[in-house]
């Protein structure tokens, strides 16, 4: 069996036995839309204030909002097993882990995906859609729209990968320290252009989640040429990736196992 | 043979040591308890940011003046650090490990020891917060202080009564993740109306319309808008009663709901793991 097919193989066992609870299912694609719903109604209580918020307007904002959504949904969705890690290194799973014959990281990656991210998807186009109507773009980016949110949950994902490996050297049952970069992840959904500039460079080179949302975004508005909102996220996904792939096998390297 | 009941006292110190034991096991996950009031940090600080630029795009429409908004927006992300309560990530863990078996024969009650482990939860939450409180007393000085001596003690009482609302809100998810695979779905339905309808980004004031009628009908601004506007001294000694039985209420129809739901949700799940 090839390593593509053997991959394949395991997300689809993965993806039927989330989808054996359908309870579980339905309320999680309605807490996916009541999530996305919350996060609206705070751009609802601004822009109830302001007339544009760093001088992008409702429906640049209102972009921002969606393709964070779609990446979000999408990393979820394909790439979610990274939040199990700490349990995994907690109960000594790990170690099991770590004697398959495959890449750790990818079988990690694909071993539990979430049903819910197709409300995070739904919801998150639904916004670009309503986006895009009040505000129409070219045609070049409704076929650019899939590459800044695969390069975005590709960039997501790396980022919860490098917070993943902290979880080697500090063992804990819980994911909170995950958290921060999906908190970060939230930040993208306002222009960066309002924070401070140390933030700015953090959220477009160091941790940057921002390249696959604001760059495009600015474009959009007329604010950036087209080839920064094509390479700089995918110049950016691809930096990250291999970043987070070099770091994770480095922590493999040092682990020490642990568990009961 | 039947276990007796413990006598009052003896529950008491049985709650204290558990609450006490929650905290140190808290305190045991460093990383993860530091990371968790990181990320709330983080996350609080977007709002705060945004709400910045708000100001400066349009110094005059937001609903308050920005020496108002800006200690209410801090106070906010204190209390809501203090009152962030572990209850369902903790009963998941235990659910799927079986180990709930051990908390449903304690004789104190699985009420009573849920909520001896949320109050070790705000002990640690307190402990955290409290270098945060010192650094927005220096920065923002008297803006985030209150004025009166009865600012303090109605802000207290409310503060102890928002735990129990915000407790049994989350008593209520448990009751649901009795029934559910897993609890997450339900545990983040309850943060986002939390994150919205609580007054944790900005005050009912602020809020549209029809936003604020929602709201206003909802539990959530009793966890953080009420006691941070009795805090800071902006409510009337009359509605201020008011908003203290409108907690109490909502304090007992959660915890009782939740009591009322648990015998049903018990019935139905079967004990896993081990």
């Amino acid at each position: 069996m090839s390593a593509l097919r053997f991959y394949l193989v395991l997300y689809g066992v993965a993806l039927k036995a989330r989808a054996e609870y359908r309870a579980d299912f339905a309320v999680g694609v309605f807490t996916a839309a009541v999530m996305q719903l919350a996060a609206l109604s705070f751009y609802w209580i601004i822009f109830s204030r302001v007339q544009s918020l760093g001088g992008f307007s409702p429906a640049s904002v209102l972009f921002l909002f969606g393709v964070t959504a779609m990446i979000l949904g999408l990393s979820e969705l394909f790439l979610n097993g990274i939040w199990l890690v700490p349990w995994y290194v907690m109960t000594g799973e790990m170690d099991r882990l770590l004697v398959y014959p495959v890449s750790s990281l990818a079988f990690v990656l694909f071993a539990r995906p979430e049903l819910h991210s197709l409300g995070n998807l739904t919801t998150g186009l639904v916004v670009v859609l309503l986006s895009w109507h009040m505000a129409p773009p070219p045609l070049v980016a409704m076929i650019l729209l899939p590459v800044w949110v695969v390069s975005g949950a590709v960039i997501y994902t790396s980022l919860l990968v490098i917070a993943g490996c902290l979880s080697f050297g500090a063992v804990g049952p819980w994911a909170q320290h995950y958290m921060v970069v999906q908190h970060v992840l939230n930040a993208a959904r306002y222009p960066v252009s309002i924070y401070p500039r140390w933030l700015q460079i953090v959220m477009l080179a160091v941790l940057p989640i921002a390249t696959a949302s604001f760059v495009p975004c600015a474009w959009l508005a007329g604010r950036g040429p087209l080839w920064e909102a094509i390479v700089v996220p995918v110049g950016a996904a691809g930096a990250i990736g291999v970043f987070s792939s070099w770091l994770w096998r480095r922590a493999i390297q040092g682990y020490q196992s642990s568990g009961s | 043979v039947a276990l007796r009941h413990p006598r009052l006292r003896d529950a008491f110190w049985g709650f204290v040591a558990l609450a006490d034991k929650t905290a140190r096991a808290k305190l045991t996950y460093r990383f993860s308890t530091l990371m968790a009031f990181v990320a709330n940090g983080v996350g609080y600080a977007v709002f705060l940011l945004v709400w910045l630029e708000v100001y400066r795009e349009n110094p005059r429409g937001a609903a308050l003046p920005r020496r108002v908004m800006i200690p209410y927006l801090v106070a906010a992300f204190v209390l809501n650090s203090v009152l962030t309560l572990s209850v369902e990530l903790r009963f998941m863990q235990r659910l799927r490990q079986g180990l709930i078996t051990v908390d449903l024969i304690r004789p104190m009650g699985f009420l009573g020891v849920q909520m001896a482990q949320a109050v070790g939860d705000v002990v640690v939450n307190v402990i955290l917060a409290l270098p945060l409180v010192v650094v927005a007393a220096v920065v923002l000085g008297a803006d985030v202080l209150p004025e009166h001596g009865h600012d303090v003690v109605l802000a207290a009482v409310s503060a102890v009564l928002a735990f129990a609302v915000q407790f049994g809100v989350s008593y209520l998810i448990v009751q649901a993740t009795f029934v559910l695979q897993s609890g997450y779905g339900v545990m983040f339905t309850r943060l986002s109306l939390h994150q919205v309808f609580s007054g944790l980004a900005a005050p009912l004031v602020a809020f549209p319309a029809p936003l604020r009628a929602v709201a206003s009908w909802l539990p959530f601004r009793h966890v953080i808008e009420t006691p941070v506007l009795l805090w800071l001294g902006q409510v009337a000694p009359a509605e201020a009663a008011r908003l203290l039985l409108m907690q109490a209420a909502w304090a007992l129809a959660l915890i009782g709901a939740g009591m009322a739901l648990f015998g049903a949700a018990l019935r139905r799940h079967e004990i896993q793991g081990g």
